[in-house]
């Protein structure tokens, strides 16, 4: 795959560039659904950066001086109330609450805004915890096989074969039930699945001549590992990684809803829905936006995980 | 002629692809007589086996038939006409598809594909394959297919047939599921079959034991071949004729002996020089230097002059077309050498082949990617 | 003779896997901060009370040892009895098992009645109409939360149009005197339709979208193949091809894709039984956690993890049916 570089130097680092981030960004950039799902992850990515640090640094600063809190309900407010412009036994919407407000006559919009700080959160640190953990996990069983590598399967296969749902449940019923516990839970269901990524990569890496070579050459165990395996697992590692954070998202959810998630006042989508189920026949709205938010978040990602499996993986063309 | 089965006229075949057009196959013609075999001789990528798919209408999309005349004894399979606007458009009298697939493919013409680990599909047994085949192609029902199915394998010396029968393809070796394949084609009593490298993918000695297969059955059944190979070697030993294509193109056309012993195109010749032959002592190898540009950029003028021992200035400007050489009727080359009217390549100055390192090589060429 | 022996060899590999998920929950669950003991008992319970109870479940032997015994006891059959319930862990979990079961079975019928087909259409038109549409909608099933959709399904169905209910899960083969407002057998399974309609399309959308995505990319992959090309090329019908040539090659992966899906959809059924309040594993599970039931929890985990390998067992079979290159000598 070389590039019409001048000289052989150089046509290392143009390889690189062909298959690295700039030209798989171009890529994305040129697929529409991608570009626009790239746009909202950027936007969602944005907002809950900003929720973060207006909640735990600035303690809601911005949010009680220029919006409304999204924890307590000022006085006036009004709850149940419909997205503006709708009307319903509580009343009608207006633009101060332009989604309407919740059973407390909180507003939703600013709820879902904050919201998506949990989501985001947990999802991340977990999808890395996983990816990394499950990278050592799944390169030291590939690489050494044999009796290492039956453990360590075994191990990921009980650990899958749980319900991920029930397994954080309990996790964190003995664990606590914090944002920060959740987020090591989830972690640690996401870890089987990079490390049987990642051996797999390990395992067909390993038998390459050139791995063999480098061997007998005298290269440390360990140098294989970082220099040829793990460069060489990159793509469906990345891929993974992205759609692993759509799923740990519907993942974080759900175990809100149930109420292992964040603890209220802190809001958090999955949370939200499981309020508004009493309140359904009055304000249905109420049960819609925080899904809404939900599923196109999840959808961003998605597609972006699609279009980057599509642009790393040539083989599996469509 | 009477006893001409096939005929190819002028055969167009593009692909459309992100990087541009691919002009695969750019007008090529041949024929294929009665109860003779054809070589199609090339390297890869010269254009031979979509070539062959043409013959039966099977060309991958984004590849398209754009232009040319296929003819299978009086069935246009390929013909094209210009339109009022003097596009070209397909022809009334073509074969529609379902023609195609009723008539044409596997019961006239059949195929024998390379890969035999590929070309059987793994979830079936090797007996049900042939034997569907065979319901299809000769109208029989389904016994008499399969014991139709059981004496075709036996004849291509599998033994216990009827034990094999039953058997997947991954209870086969290579060379045995090449025998299937063969079987099928067989099987379907054809008046032509087109063999896309078949020996290409097996020893020595079981591809020694293949073509003798083929020949006897050639003498029992009479059927036709098109053998596309890149191997001399079986060319010689199989073929009456031969084509030489090279980037989409035929450059040279003959009867086996005079290609090999009146070669009369200079990358035929540098082929030649390239492989070790029996018939010859040789002292040294020399291969042909470059490789083949790539079919969306050829080179202007004639397509091998990139890489051509008797290059000429003139072989840049024109791109010589398939003529009767050397006096003798049914050889052709297309070669500005032979070309006694153009007094250019006389005159022009040979071109410098530049030795350049390989990988200018391959930048010359139109650069290599992916 | 050899698929038997593939059989029992697979069974007899899920025991350490068995014993893995036992002891892992065991020792997580004795991990739990507070004694269960106490939080049956109340505050108020004197300390003579607690250690007496303590003793009567066996709380004061050592760990390794009440594992043991747990360990013991549960090849025999007996699970202990729910602290939470009163009753032998077993019958707790009879009662619930039927009713996840009848919702995990309606879901996968509806998510591979529709996918297999959507899949195959989709690679069938590819880049036509049929295939967008198909793809959208894997992409919005593969990405919604289930329990949204169930929210919403009964916003749309049990509140604007009041035309299914609400909750519970009504099993077909109750008999008419135990089902409300149910005169006849035929009364029951109307019933039965009824409640299960919303909570299998809730649970069956993800498992729908995602085995979809795979049948179409799995059709798309096998029609690729050079037997597909020799099978045109001998004057097969494009019908029989997709059919008959590509289909049985093409769900391979396909089954792989719906073993895996099984854990999730274990997970998901938790969810959709909390919706649809149906009294399911799902619901026992996280009732059992909430009110630190030891015996309970680890009787349905148990369970869960012995679903899981039976269903990885059937799919491993399933593949070996299909696949004739799937030896049943010797392991991977």
């Amino acid at each position: 795959m070389a590039t019409g570089s001048s000289t052989a130097g150089d046509s290392e680092e143009e390889f690189e560039a062909r298959v690295g981030l700039r030209y798989t960004v171009e890529r994305i950039l040129d697929d529409t659904s991608a570009r626009i799902s790239l746009y909202v992850v950027v936007l969602i990515t944005a907002v809950a950066t900003f929720a973060f640090v207006d909640s735990t640094l600035l303690d809601y600063y911005v949010a009680n001086t220029y919006w409304h809190n999204p924890l307590s309900a000022s006085a006036s407010a009004r709850p149940l109330l419909p997205p503006v412009g709708l009307t319903n036994e509580f009343g009608t919407g207006t633009w101060v609450y332009p989604l309407g407000t919740d059973t407390r006559g909180r507003g939703i919009l600013v709820r879902l805004v904050y919201g998506s700080r949990v989501a985001m959160q947990v999802a991340l640190v977990s999808t890395v915890l996983g990816m990394v953990l499950g990278s050592v996990v799944g390169a030291v069983a590939g690489y050494y096989g044999g009796w290492t590598d039956d453990v360590l399967m075994r191990l990921a296969e009980v650990v899958y074969s749980i319900p991920f749902l029930v397994l954080v449940i309990a996790f964190m019923t003995v664990f606590g039930r914090d944002l920060t516990i959740a987020m090591i839970g989830v972690g640690l269901i996401t870890v089987p699945i990079f490390a049987r990524l990642i051996r797999s990569e390990v395992l067909s890496v390993r038998e390459e001549t050139y791995v063999e070579a480098a061997r007998a050459a005298g290269v440390r165990d360990r140098d294989i590992l970082l220099r040829h395996v793990i460069p060489n697992s990159f793509a469906p590692v990345v891929v993974q990684a992205t759609l692993q954070m759509g799923t740990n998202i519907l993942i974080v959810a759900g175990l809100s809803f149930l109420g292992f998630g964040a603890q209220p006042p802190t809001p958090s989508w999955g949370q939200m829905l499981s309020q508004s189920r009493n309140y359904m026949l009055p304000n249905p709205w109420f049960s819609i936006w925080p899904g809404l938010a939900i599923l196109v978040t999840v959808m961003a990602f998605n597609v972006i995980g699609d279009g980057f499996r599509d642009t790393l993986d040539p083989r599996l063309n469509d | 002629m009477s006893d001409e089965l096939l005929s190819v006229e002028n055969l167009k075949v593009q692909f459309e692809t992100v990087e541009g057009v691919v002009r695969a196959v750019d007008g090529i013609s041949f024929d294929v007589r009665e109860g003779e075999t054809v070589g199609l001789v090339g390297e890869s990528g010269a254009g031979k086996s979509v070539a062959l798919s043409s013959v039966l209408r099977l060309v991958d999309s984004p590849g398209r038939i754009v232009a040319g005349e296929v003819t299978f004894r009086d069935e246009t399979i390929v013909g094209f006409e210009d339109d009022s606007s003097g596009n070209p458009v397909p022809r009334e009298e073509m074969l529609t598809d379902r023609e195609m697939r009723e008539r044409i493919r596997g019961r006239e013409i059949a195929t024998i594909f390379q890969d035999p680990m590929e070309s059987l599909n793994p979830v079936f047994t090797v007996g049900e394959q042939l034997q569907e085949f065979i319901e299809i192609n000769r109208d029989l029902p389904p016994k008499d297919a399969r014991d139709l199915a059981i004496d075709t394998l036996r004849e291509v010396d599998i033994p216990q047939p009827e034990d094999r029968f039953d058997d997947y393809t991954h209870e086969f070796s290579g060379g045995m599921r090449q025998r299937v394949l063969i079987a099928m084609a067989l099987a379907c009593d054809p008046s032509l079959i087109l063999a896309d490298e078949p020996t290409t993918a097996l020893d020595v000695t079981v591809e020694g034991q293949l073509l003798n297969l083929i020949s006897e059955l050639q003498d029992d059944y009479g059927t036709s071949f098109v053998w596309v190979t890149h191997d001399l070697a079986v060319v010689a030993e199989i073929c009456q004729r031969v084509n030489v294509m090279y980037l989409g193109e035929i450059v040279e056309q003959a009867p086996v002996d005079d290609l090999f012993h009146d070669t009369q195109h200079p990358y035929t010749e540098a082929l030649l020089d390239s492989v070790p032959r029996p018939d010859r002592t040789t002292e040294e190898l020399t291969p042909i230097k470059g490789v083949m540009p790539e079919a969306i950029n050829p080179p202007p003028g004639c397509r091998f002059h990139t890489r051509c021992p008797e290059a000429r200035e003139a072989c840049r400007a024109t791109n010589p077309s398939l003529k009767e050489v050397g006096g003798k009727q049914g050889h052709r080359a297309a070669c500005l050498i032979h070309d006694a009217f153009a007094a250019d390549y006389e005159d022009s100055d040979p071109i410098q082949q530049d030795e350049g390192s390989f990988g200018e090589q391959l930048r010359s060429a139109g650069g290599v990617d992916e | 003779m050899s698929r038997i022996r593939y059989t029992i060899r697979r069974l007899a590999q899920t025991v350490p896997v068995l014993v893995g998920i036992t002891s892992i929950t065991f020792f997580l669950i004795h991990a739990m901060p507070g004694s269960p003991v106490e939080v049956m008992l109340g505050p108020t319970a004197s300390e003579e009370l607690i250690a007496e109870a303590r003793a009567q479940y066996g709380f004061d032997q050592p760990l390794y040892v009440q594992y043991l015994s747990y360990l013991w006891s549960a090849v025999q059959g007996d699970l202990g009895t729910s602290l939470h319930y009163g009753v032998p862990v077993t019958t707790k979990i009879l009662e619930r098992l039927p009713v996840t079961l009848l919702l995990l079975a309606s879901s996968f019928t509806f998510a591979l009645g529709i996918a297999v087909p959507l899949g195959v259409l989709a690679a069938k038109r590819r880049k036509k109409p049929a295939d967008h549409v198909s793809r959208v909608v894997s992409l919005i099933g593969v990405s919604t939360p289930n329990f949204w959709i169930g929210l919403v399904l009964i916003i749309v169905f049990t509140y604007r149009l009041d035309l299914l209910p609400a909750t519970g899960l009504v099993l077909p083969w109750r008999p008419p005197s135990e089902v409300s407002g149910a005169s006849t057998t035929l009364d029951v399974l109307v019933a039965s339709a009824r409640t299960l309609i919303m909570p299998t399309i809730a649970l069956g959308t993800l498992q729908m979208a995602a085995v979809t995505r795979i049948e179409r990319s799995s059709m798309l992959e096998v029609l690729n193949q050079d037997y597909i090309g020799l099978a045109r090329a001998f004057g097969v019908k494009e019908g029989t091809i997709l059919r008959k040539h590509a289909f049985k090659n093409a769900q391979l992966p396909v089954v792989t894709i719906v073993g895996l899906q099984l854990t999730s959809s274990l997970g998901g059924a938790v969810l959709t039984e909390t919706v649809f309040n149906i009294n399911g594993m799902g619901r026992l599970i996280i009732q059992a956690i909430r009110a630190q039931d030891f015996p309970l929890i680890m009787g349905t985990t148990l369970f869960f993890g012995f679903m899981f390998v039976i269903g990885t067992l059937i799919t491993d079979l399933i593949y070996g049916y299909l696949d004739p290159r799937v030896t049943y000598e010797g392991a991977n």
